[in-house]
């Protein structure tokens, strides 16, 4: 299940990748494509998304098939001028000072002198670490060390921002700054894909989401469109209005509405066959039944409930 | 490191001193003979050289910190030389400046033997940092292997009679000190001494090391540039 038509100029290709360490098949012929913007990666715990991030980075090869970077093979190293890296943990050059450990960085980028401080002070100025940058990064709390690291991946100012898990351990305040950081930077024409297992901080930042499981693509695109493929679990919509008991039985003779049921003292819960073809038949319907709507809202678009949705139907037998 | 190279210093001063059974001054030969021959070549050299070269790309892996070297734009295979120049240059620092502290501490009698053995350590060292920096670009546990290496295969090999021996870097380190050592008399004259060692030319050991150190640094360079690092 996919919907690749949105991504428009790919900045990094999966096509048909299968990965094996050993007998363990941990990516099996996945293909997709990551475009400008924010993607999210989700999945459980043995899915594959660090193997997948693994390979896009660089740092192994794919058992069948082929990754590029910006039209590069993501294992050669020009590919690797294109890719910036948050790695999962927290290790870094502890020894360093912030300041040393991104000057650092930018010298293994090719950067040296002049260039190589303007960088560092400008990244570090970006992720919110100029002024605590002259201490050890062994002293540094784990939200300061995701910004460092966020800052190592951005020195060399790359096309494809791969996050693995950025925000743990990062304060709300601090998670809402990197949030707005991403969006800026996939403003920008980057893509950012972003792995995370707290789904619902993918509801507000991706404009796009993969879900893997068991090494398998199971879905690709946004949010909405994917909800909308669930045909199979129809959506469910609460409806708050003046006279609940009065429309109810109205609201059943629309097509795309399954089921009704009330829930005191003004709401009504719909279960929805066809979403676009419900808000159409339901702005007749509201405009010409006085139905005092208050709210409609549906309930289970999170990625949260895609994704238990997704999760299910992969389970099944096929 | 240091301690170790610390109880060296304070052995090589002790033997130095003048004993009741020995009341003669201590000679080159006799440092070269008794000191830097076993205790240095034998067992510092090697421990000092697989302690940075082992750790060099294993403790990067250990801490989590080579995902940063390999997903720079630099090519692997000079991301693992630059390790190698890296290791081997704290290496000879450390390599030499021993040596020099072993030779200058008993005064005037180690310069002699100074000579003599600082090329010599040179080229063992660039040896031994390229074979245990393959050994880190191969296993996460380098220093294990390193230490097997440099206690079972080095000593044990080493002594062994035939030409077992000629898979250790001490062997050739010590045919080329035995040639180059004359004065010192370093090689074992004549006999059973001499027919067990079978030492090869200075020339031939020369060719030997600084083919070894090629081979080993190609073959890590090879190796690093294929692995997938978990």
């Amino acid at each position: 299940m996919n919907t690749e038509s949105r991504v428009t100029t790919a900045l990094a290709e999966v096509r048909n990748v299968s990965k094996w360490f050993g007998p363990v098949m941990a990516l099996n012929g996945v293909s997709l494509e990551i475009g400008s913007g924010i993607t999210g990666l989700v999945g459980p715990n043995g899915a594959g998304k660090t193997t997948l991030l693994r390979l896009l980075t660089g740092q192994i090869k794919p058992s069948l098939g082929g990754i590029d970077v910006c039209g590069r093979d993501a294992w050669s190293a020009r590919a690797k001028d294109h890719i910036g890296l948050c790695p999962f943990g927290d290790a870094t050059w502890d020894e360093l000072s912030g300041r040393k450990l991104m000057r650092v960085t930018a010298g293994l980028r090719g950067f040296t002198g002049a260039e190589a401080r303007r960088r560092a002070e400008s990244v570090l100025e970006t992720v919110g670490m100029a002024k605590r940058a002259d201490r050890p990064v062994r002293t540094y709390s784990k939200g300061m060390r995701q910004r460092i690291k966020l800052g190592q991946a951005l020195v060399h100012d790359p096309d494809l921002l791969v996050l693995d898990e950025p925000l743990n351990g990062v304060d709300p305040v601090g998670c809402e700054e990197l949030n707005e950081l991403f969006r800026t930077l996939a403003a920008q024409g980057k893509a950012v894909l972003v792995s995370s297992h707290i789904l619902h901080e993918m509801d507000q930042l991706a404009d796009r989401i993969l879900f893997i499981c068991r090494g398998k693509l199971l879905a690709s695109g946004s949010l909405a469109e994917i909800r909308d493929m669930l045909d199979d679990h129809p959506l469910k919509v609460r409806l708050s209005c003046g006279s609940p008991r009065r429309i109810a039985p109205q609201l059943l003779t629309l097509e795309s509405v399954k089921s009704v049921s009330i829930e005191p003292p003004s709401d009504l819960l719909l279960e929805v066959q066809n979403p676009g073809r419900f808000y159409a038949e339901f702005g007749e319907f509201a405009a010409g039944n006085d139905a005092q709507v208050q709210r409609l809202k549906a309930t289970d678009t999170s990625t949260e409930a895609v994704f238990d949705y997704l999760m299910e139907r992969a389970a099944r037998p096929e | 490191m240091l301690v170790l190279l610390g109880l060296a210093v304070l052995i090589t001063y002790l033997w130095s001193l003048p004993k009741p059974w020995h009341l003669d001054s201590r000679t080159s030969a006799e440092l070269a003979r008794q000191i830097l021959l076993p205790l240095y070549m034998g067992f510092l050299l090697p421990v000092i050289c697989l302690g940075y070269a082992s750790a060099a790309i294993a403790d990067e892996r250990t801490d989590e910190t080579l995902v940063y070297l390999l997903t720079t734009n630099i090519p692997r295979p000079l991301v693992y030389l630059s390790k190698y120049a890296a290791a081997l240059l704290l290496t000879l620092g450390m390599a030499l400046g021993g040596l020099a502290a072993l030779c200058l501490v008993p005064g005037e009698i180690g310069r002699e033997a100074l000579g003599v053995f600082w090329t010599v350590t040179v080229c063992a060292t660039a040896a031994y940092v390229g074979l245990f920096l393959l050994f880190s670009a191969m296993v996460r546990r380098a220093t294990f292997l390193s230490l097997a290496y440099a206690l079972m295969i080095e000593t044990l090999t080493g002594n062994i009679p035939g030409f077992v021996k000629r898979i250790t870097v001490s062997f050739y380190a010590k045919s080329w000190l035995y040639e180059s050592g004359e004065p010192l008399g370093l090689a074992p004259k004549e006999g059973v001494a001499l027919s067990l060692f079978d030492p090869v030319s200075a020339a031939t050991a020369q060719w030997v090391l600084g083919l070894a150190s090629a081979g080993f640094i190609a073959l890590g360079m090879w190796i690093f540039s294929r692995k997938e690092y978990d």
